[in-house]
């Protein structure tokens, strides 16, 4: 999608710099940078609020009035949150649940893209039109249904949803690959079908390779959809079979079955670190993600 | 694997590029068979039935679990306040998404620590974001009550009711930096020339942005204004898990305030055992969804161009 532009409005002459208004720019600045400082610790703080949190003792923790830093940092609390409950066998349902989602959705929504973007077919249009349809669909709609109907047929507390829906592609990536395939100049194409090379080649070979960036993409993203999903494992995992997610929300209690809020903040700090830190160094990938998705073009 | 067979029988298969095309289409189309036509039907199949998740002897029912939620006062008032909710987030999302976009939009040093700080929040998962916001408003140990207390404000619970969905309201307000990428991205669309010619003309920065701005980037306002009403009405982890529970997936301890459209329709299905009654409920909403989304890819012909489609279709 792009924004439509009036063809009938006549051309823009080019513009000479308005002056005269230099001073009142540079208050307007200094007052800008405030506004963005102030926001920015507004939006910050509750990471930093997390950090200080698993930092703390018990009983520094409900000292009243709360005190902002710990006074003796307590980063045993982190080794604390490891051992408190089986830290590593959720983590590792996490990291394998994200992966395989991420690896088999992001291969079938690049198929599927490329047909939508390359290949002729009847009721294309029709098809695509449901496509972009199931993207407004919010999840929830259908995932208490299937987890009525996989109840049913035994396929609850197993992984296969997730291989399932892997496999199902998703609407959103095939259209983040269908956009990026559709620009690809045909020449490309044209030239491989001449050499008598068939489509499912031409896709493996030429265009999967292209869609690098895409491909990362993808990835990331699927993999950080399953890594912070929660309703899906609450629902559909029992609770030794379940995900980081759903362990961090709820199995952190002291003997008396009270949330142990610290080792529960040391635990959702080692939680969401590693999104972040991803996050920090493939910004980009997950911006292009997002941009489809809102301005799509 | 389809992509294999395709290669094999490449010259049947480019005479008809019509099943190329559905091979390469078929993942999705099956799954969306599978996973999404399916349960939606099965979802209305069981809306006419009395069906509790267990027992097998489920009764046809009718329209009865329908005139039934059009006067069940629960249904109703978690309606009212998932469209309270809707009509006080979507605009604050989106005008501060705006907002913090124009912000951005200039030549600013640091602009993108900045940009980078505003987005981060967007992808935190969501029961990083509960446990985060719930220590913020913890009645004690809370850095706000504590904040509050410098302003001799007496401590506040925050997480219960009525607070509880200014609460809620707050941490989805937290993770606006998604629009603003988006609404940057739209403001970086705009030319240049327009808005300078505006100005050379004599307009006000102010009316450059009312009148040349707003409208140029008017179809991705549209466009976040939809999926944000969709994503409101669709709203249960977050007051789950703001809420104090004791077991993954209760709703017994959401306050009143937060007890919004989906999460009625959670309790249904999870705590009651009433699936009929909550697959119609949640046929309901589909269909407002389902009308929702037609009016908007109606209307999108008119607000916005698809630049490759004929590419595409070559």
């Amino acid at each position: 999608m792009t924004i439509v532009r009036d063809p009938a409005r006549p051309a823009i002459k080019p513009a000479s710099p308005a002056p005269a208004r230099r001073p009142r720019r540079r208050a307007n600045a200094v007052g800008t940078y405030l506004l963005l400082m102030t926001l920015a610790v507004l939006f910050a703080g509750p990471f930093a609020w997390l950090v200080l949190a698993a930092l703390k003792t018990k009983t520094e923790w409900v000292t009243i009035p709360a005190k902002i830093l710990p006074e003796d940092p307590q980063w045993g609390n982190f080794t604390q949150a490891l051992t408190e409950i089986n830290f590593t066998a959720y983590l590792g349902n996490s990291l394998f649940l994200s992966f395989l989602y991420a690896v088999l959705v992001t291969f079938s929504s690049a198929a599927v893209g490329f047909g939508f973007a390359r290949l002729r077919g009847r009721g294309k249009r029709p098809l695509f039109m449901v496509l972009l349809s199931t993207m407004m669909l919010p999840q929830i709609l259908t995932l208490i249904p299937t987890y009525v109907l996989f109840a049913r047929v035994g396929l609850v507390n197993t992984y296969w949803p997730w291989v399932l829906w892997g496999l199902a592609a998703s609407p959103y990536l095939v259209f983040l690959f269908r956009q990026f395939f559709a620009a690809i100049p045909a020449e490309l194409e044209d030239a491989a079908v001449i050499d008598g090379c068939g489509y499912g080649r031409i896709f493996l070979q030429i265009f999967l390779p292209l869609s690098r960036p895409v491909l990362v993409t993808s990835f990331l993203l699927s993999f950080t959809w399953i890594w912070g999903d929660y309703i899906a494992p609450a629902l559909f995992l029992d609770p030794d079979h379940t995900t980081l997610s759903v362990a961090i929300s709820a199995f952190y209690r002291d003997p008396h079955g009270n949330p142990d809020t610290t080792l529960q903040a040391a635990a959702a700090t080692l939680y969401v670190v590693p999104v972040l830190v991803i996050f920090l160094f493939a910004q980009r990938y997950f911006i292009r993600g997002v941009l489809s998705s809102g301005v799509k073009g | 694997m389809e992509a294999e067979r395709a290669g094999r029988g490449r010259r049947r298969w480019s005479r008809y590029p019509s099943r190329t095309f559905y091979l390469f289409v078929s993942p999705w189309v099956l799954g969306f068979a599978l996973l999404t036509a399916l349960p939606l039907g099965y979802a209305l199949l069981v809306s006419f039935t009395n069906f509790n998740g267990r027992n097998s002897r489920w009764r046809w029912v009718g329209l009865r679990n329908y005139t039934e939620l059009v006067r069940d006062a629960d249904v109703i008032a978690s309606l009212v306040r998932t469209l309270a909710y809707t009509a006080i987030t979507v605009p604050l999302m989106v005008g501060g998404g705006l907002g913090l976009a124009v912000l951005l939009n200039r030549r600013l040093k640091a602009v993108g620590l900045f940009r980078t700080i505003f987005f981060l929040p967007s992808v935190v998962p969501v029961v990083a974001m509960a446990i985060m916001w719930k220590l913020i408003f913890n009645r004690d140990a809370g850095i706000l009550n504590a904040i509050l207390e410098r302003v001799s404000v007496g401590p506040t619970a925050w997480l219960v009711d009525p607070n509880a969905f200014y609460a809620l309201i707050i941490l989805t307000l937290w993770g606006l930096g998604g629009g603003m990428v988006i609404m940057l991205a739209a403001l970086q669309g705009v030319p240049a020339e327009l808005e300078e010619a505006a100005v050379v003309d004599g307009a006000s920065r102010w009316h450059v942005f009312r009148h040349v701005t707003v409208p140029m980037i008017s179809p991705v306002i549209f466009f976040q204004v939809v999926t944000g009403i969709i994503a409101s009405f669709q709203i249960v982890i977050q007051p789950l898990l703001l809420a104090e529970s004791n077991q993954v997936g209760s709703v017994a301890l959401v306050p009143q305030s937060t007890h919004l459209y989906m999460v009625q329709v959670y309790e249904e299905f999870f705590n009651n055992n009433r699936y009929g009654y909550g697959s119609a409920m949640l046929w309901v909403f589909f269909v407002v969804i389902l009308a929702i989304t037609l009016v908007v890819l109606r209307s999108s012909r008119l607000w916005v161009h698809y630049q490759v489609d004929s590419e595409g279709e070559r």
